[in-house]
C-alpha cells in the first residue's frame, strides 16, 4: 500500500500541475484581442434563416445572414439593407439589391435569390414561421395550396425577377405591413435549388452554413460550447472590424456574469437581471446599455366559462384597477420596463400617450365589484414557475385584489403545465408574455377571424378598422385608425396589460458602436469595435 | 449457459422498457412545436411537419415503425436539432466521458485507500473526518458546491476558468485540463463521499470476521493480512456499487453540466426531454435501459471474478 502513495499522490500533483498551468494568460495578454465573446443561455437549433422558432438561432442568424430590410431601432420604419432602395406603385413594388452583395462564396446574391427564398416560404411544405406577410403576394396562396412539385421551381404570379439586381412583387391586396416584414435572410438558391423543401429544414446547409449572406460566416460550431464566427471580407456593407465572434453557451446567468467580471466575456445579450444592474453599473469595465424590446407581458383572462364573472365588464374593470403598473415597474422591475395599459407598445408610432384606462383605485375597484352584485370573488391564476418577475407580480396582485374583495389563488406550474393548462381553459387568470411585430397592424391578435386572436375577441368595427388601415399606406391616417382602435380594445378590457420589459446588455467598456435593436443585438455589428487602449 | 439466460432476460426487459416508454409519451403527449400562445406558429404549418416527421400517425402505427428502424440501426431524427439521433449523442459522449470517468476513477481510488484506512482506523480523527465528509458530500447540494466554487476560484481568485471546455480557439490538453478542474471537483467530493461510505463500511464488517481474528494470531502483518484477506472480502459490496453507477457515467452529470457549462449529454437529454422531442426521448431510455442492464450483468460477472466460492454454486 504505501508503496503505491508516492505514484497516487505524483498523478494527483501531476493533475492539478496541468490544472494551473496557464491559469494567468489573461485573454487580453499575448494572445490576439480581435475576438468578441458573447454569452448565450442555449444552443442555437439551426443556421437556416426562414427556420428559426427559439432566441439562440435568431440571435446567431442576425450575425451570420443579411436581411432584405432592417427597421430603425428607434422609428422601426423600414430602411434598406440587401434592398438597397424600392419604390411602390399602388400594390406593386420594385425593389433594388444591394450592388455589392454577393455570397461568401462571391457569386452575387440575385434577385432570382430572392423570388426562391419566397417560394420556399411558400411552398406546401414549408414548416417555418414566415409565410403570413407573404400571403398576401399575388399567387402565393394558389403556389401554397397547388403547387404539385417538391421542389421550390416554376413561379408565384406576383414575384418577378427583371434583372439580375431588380425584383418585382404585386401584392394581391394593399397591406401596409408589408415592407416592414421583410426582415428576413435569404437562401442561396444555387445551393439550395435543388433540395426538396420538405427536406430542407434537415438539410446540411442548416448546420454547416457553407454559404451565407451576414457580416459574418460560420467557422466552428462546437454544439453546446461555441459558434465561431469569422469576419466576412465579402460584406456588402464593408467587412467587420471585430474579426472574430465567439458565442459562447453558458446556461447558468451567474456562471454568465462571473465570467463577463473576470473578462473572458464581453457581451451578456438581452437578459441582463434587474437586481444586478445596480452592481455592475459600479464596474469601470463594464458598461450598461437597454433598448426597448418588442415583447410584452399580460394578464389573460379566461371568460369562456360559463357563468363565470369575468364575462361582466364590471368585474374585468374592477380587476384591472388593482395593480398600479407604475409600482410594478418600478419595485419589480426596478424602472426596466415600460408600464403598459394597450396592446401597442411605445415604440410604436401608432402608439397613444393619451389612452384613456382604469388607473389604480382601490375603492372604486370595490365599488365596481359591488355594482355587478358581487361581494367577494375568488380566482385561481397560474403563473410559469422560475419566471420570477411574474411571480411576483402574481403576489403582488394577489395581496392588492384581497383588499377589494377578490381572492386570487396561485399555481405556479412548471412549463408543460402551464401550458396544458391554458390549453385546457383551466384557469381564470394567467401571466403571459407576447411578441409584438414592428408595424403597428393589430390583427393577428384582435381581428376576430385571425388565427393568432387565442382569447376569442371579437368586434366588428375593430375587424373594420384594422383591415381598413392595411389598405391605406399613409403612416399618419393609419396612426389615427389605430388610436380609435387601441381605445375601443382596450374599454372593453379583454386582458390585463401589465409592462414591456426593456433589453438590459451588459458589455466590456471596450466595445465600441454597440447599438442595440429593439429585436436584434447584432444589428449593427459590422460597425462594431473593440477599444485596443492604444 | 448462465450468461445466456442473462443475455435473454435482458432484452426481455429492455423491450419492455420500449413499450413503457412508448406508453408514457402517449400520457404525456406533445412535441417541440406544440401550441405556445408566446410564440407566433403557423397552425397549418405545424400539421404539415408533424405529417413530415409522421407524428400525426396513430401511436401504434408509429411504434411498429420505430422498432422496425430500430432493427436497421436508424434511431430516429430529433425534432429539434433535426439530425440523427444517434449524431447527437455521439458528439456529446465523448466530452461526458472526459468529466466522469476521471471522476470516477480518481473518487473511487480515494475511497478505496481512504475509506480502508479509516475503517483500519476506526474512530480516529481521520475517520471523525471522513465520516464528516461523506455526510457533507452526500447532503450538500452539487449546484450549490459548484456555485460556492465558482465564486472562490473564478471570480475572487481567478484561478480556474468558470464555464466550457475550453477556451475557444484553444484546446490544448492543459487548457482541457484547467476548465475540468472545477466540474471535476464538484463531482470527485460527491463521488467520494458517496463511495468512502460503502469501503469503509465493508472493510470493517471483514475486519470484525473471525477469520481476519485468526490470520493475526497467526502473525500476518498488516500488510498481508489487508491485502490478502481483508480487501478481497470487501471487494463484493464496492463492486456492486461501482458497477452500479457505470451507467452514470454514460449519461453525464446534469448539475455539472449545468453550472460548468461543460458540453455533455446530461444537459442534452434534460432539454430533450423538457421539449418532447420524442425520437431522443425513445433513444435516450433505451440507451439507458441498456447500460444499466449491462451494468447489472458486468456486475455479476465480477462477483464470479472475485469469489471463486459463486463459481461452485452456479
Amino acid at each position: 500500500m504505501r508503496r503505491y502513495l508516492p505514484l497516487i499522490v505524483a498523478t494527483l500533483a501531476f493533475l492539478l500541475f496541468l490544472s494551473v498551468h496557464g491559469t494567468f494568460q489573461d485573454r487580453t495578454g499575448g494572445e490576439v484581442r480581435n475576438a468578441l465573446h458573447v454569452a448565450a443561455l442555449t444552443d442555437p437549433l439551426t443556421m437556416n434563416p426562414v427556420f428559426l422558432r427559439d432566441a439562440a438561432s435568431e440571435e446567431v442568424s442576425t450575425l451570420l445572414h443579411a436581411s432584405l430590410i432592417v427597421t430603425n431601432p428607434s422609428t422601426l420604419d423600414p430602411e434598406p439593407r440587401l434592398f438597397a432602395n424600392w419604390q411602390q406603385d399602388n400594390l406593386t413594388y420594385i425593389f433594388t439589391l444591394h450592388e455589392d452583395a454577393v455570397w461568401s462564396d462571391g457569386r452575387p446574391i440575385t434577385s432570382e435569390d430572392i423570388a426562391f427564398t419566397m417560394r420556399v416560404v411558400c411552398h406546401p411544405d414549408y414548416t417555418g414561421l414566415l409565410y403570413l406577410p407573404l400571403s398576401y403576394i399575388e399567387g402565393a396562396e394558389e403556389y401554397k395550396k397547388l403547387h404539385s412539385s417538391k421542389f421550390a421551381d416554376r413561379n408565384i404570379s406576383g414575384i418577378r425577377a427583371i434583372d439580375k439586381k431588380t425584383l418585382q412583387v404585386t401584392l394581391k391586396e394593399s397591406y401596409a405591413p408589408f415592407l416592414s416584414m421583410l426582415s428576413f435572410a435569404p437562401l442561396p438558391a444555387h445551393v439550395l435549388a435543388h433540395v426538396e423543401v420538405g427536406q430542407m429544414e434537415t438539410h446540411m446547409y442548416s448546420r454547416e452554413l457553407p454559404v451565407s449572406s451576414g457580416p459574418y460566416v460560420l467557422a466552428e460550431w462546437k454544439r453546446a460550447e461555441y459558434v465561431h464566427a469569422k469576419a466576412n471580407p465579402a460584406y456588402f456593407l464593408g467587412k467587420p472590424n471585430i474579426d472574430n465572434i465567439y458565442y459562447r453557451i453558458i446556461p447558468n446567468a451567474e456562471v454568465q456574469l462571473i465570467e463577463l467580471l473576470a473578462g473572458k466575456l464581453d457581451l451578456i445579450p438581452t437578459a441582463v437581471k434587474v437586481e444586478d444592474i445596480a452592481e455592475l453599473q459600479k464596474n469601470p469595465e463594464i458598461k450598461i446599455y437597454t433598448n426597448p424590446r418588442l415583447v410584452y407581458d399580460y394578464i389573460a383572462i379566461n371568460t369562456n366559462q360559463e357563468k363565470t364573472p369575468l364575462r361582466d365588464l364590471q368585474v374585468r374593470q374592477a380587476l384591472s384597477m388593482i395593480l398600479d403598473r407604475e409600482e410594478v415597474v418600478e419595485n419589480i422591475l426596478l424602472g426596466y420596463a415600460d408600464p403598459l395599459y394597450g396592446p401597442l407598445l411605445p415604440i410604436h408610432f401608432a402608439y397613444d400617450y393619451l389612452l384613456e384606462t382604469e388607473r389604480e383605485d382601490e375603492a372604486d375597484a370595490r365599488r365596481r365589484l359591488v355594482s355587478a352584485g358581487y361581494s367577494s370573488l375568488e380566482f385561481d391564476m397560474i403563473i410559469n414557475a422560475g419566471n420570477p418577475v411574474r411571480e411576483n407580480v402574481a403576489v403582488l396582485l394577489q395581496e392588492k385584489a384581497a383588499k377589494a374583495g377578490i381572492a386570487i389563488n396561485l399555481h405556479f406550474l412548471d412549463w408543460e403545465a402551464f401550458l396544458a393548462a391554458l390549453r385546457d381553459g383551466d384557469y381564470d387568470l394567467a401571466i403571459l408574455g407576447r411578441g409584438a411585430e414592428a408595424d403597428p397592424d393589430l390583427s393577428y391578435h384582435w381581428h376576430s377571424e385571425s388565427r393568432g386572436n387565442i382569447y376569442g375577441y371579437k368586434n366588428g368595427e375593430v375587424d373594420e378598422l384594422l383591415a381598413k388601415a392595411n389598405s391605406i399606406s399613409d403612416k399618419a391616417a393609419r396612426a389615427e385608425i389605430y388610436r380609435r382602435v387601441q381605445q375601443m380594445i382596450v374599454n372593453e378590457i379583454p386582458v390585463i396589460w401589465l409592462y414591456a420589459r426593456k433589453a438590459v446588455h451588459a458589455a466590456s467598456s471596450d466595445l465600441l458602436n454597440f447599438l442595440p435593436h429593439p429585436s436584434s443585438v447584432f444589428y449593427n455589428v459590422h460597425e462594431w469595435d473593440l477599444d485596443d487602449g492604444g | 449457459m448462465y450468461i445466456l439466460r442473462r443475455f435473454l432476460q435482458t432484452s426481455f426487459v429492455l423491450f419492455g422498457v420500449s413499450v413503457v416508454t412508448f406508453l408514457m409519451l402517449h400520457v404525456a403527449p406533445g412535441h417541440p412545436l406544440q401550441s405556445n400562445p408566446e410564440m407566433r406558429l403557423d397552425p397549418t404549418a405545424v400539421e404539415r411537419w408533424l405529417q413530415l416527421r409522421q407524428l400525426d400517425r396513430p401511436l401504434f402505427g408509429r411504434y411498429i415503425s420505430w422498432l422496425s428502424r430500430l432493427f436497421r440501426g436508424d434511431f430516429g431524427v430529433s425534432l429539434l436539432y433535426n439530425r440523427p439521433v444517434t449524431e447527437l449523442m455521439a458528439e456529446r459522449l465523448p466530452s461526458t466521458l472526459l468529466l466522469t470517468v476521471t471522476a470516477f476513477v480518481i473518487s473511487l481510488l480515494l475511497a478505496v485507500i481512504i475509506g480502508t484506512y479509516a475503517a483500519r482506523y476506526q474512530d480516529s480523527a481521520c475517520d471523525r473526518v471522513v465520516n464528516i465528509m461523506s455526510i457533507a458530500g452526500n447532503s450538500l447540494p452539487g449546484f450549490w458546491l459548484g456555485i460556492l466554487l465558482v465564486i472562490v476560484f473564478s471570480y475572487k481568485n481567478q484561478l480556474f476558468p468558470a464555464a466550457g471546455m475550453r477556451t475557444p480557439g484553444d484546446g490544448s490538453p492543459a487548457d482541457i485540463a484547467r476548465h475540468m478542474f472545477l466540474p471535476l471537483s464538484v463531482m470527485v467530493f460527491a463521488n467520494f463521499s458517496y463511495y468512502v461510505r460503502y469501503v469503509r463500511g465493508a472493510v470493517l464488517a471483514v475486519l470484525k470476521q473471525d477469520f481476519v481474528r485468526a490470520a493475526k494470531s497467526r502473525g500476518l502483518n498488516d500488510r498481508q493480512l489487508l491485502f490478502r484477506h481483508v480487501l478481497p472480502n470487501a471487494a463484493i459490496p464496492v463492486v456492486t456499487i461501482a458497477a452500479l453507477s457505470l451507467p452514470m457515467l454514460f449519461t453525464g452529470a446534469m448539475t455539472a453540466e449545468y453550472v460548468f457549462a461543460w458540453p455533455g449529454i446530461g444537459r442534452f437529454i434534460v432539454s430533450s426531454l423538457l421539449a418532447r422531442d420524442y425520437p431522443v426521448v425513445m433513444t435516450v431510455n433505451l440507451y439507458t435501459a441498456c447500460l444499466v442492464a449491462l451494468a447489472n450483468l458486468l456486475a455479476d460477472l465480477l462477483y464470479l471474478l472475485i469469489d471463486p466460492r459463486l463459481r461452485v454454486k452456479r
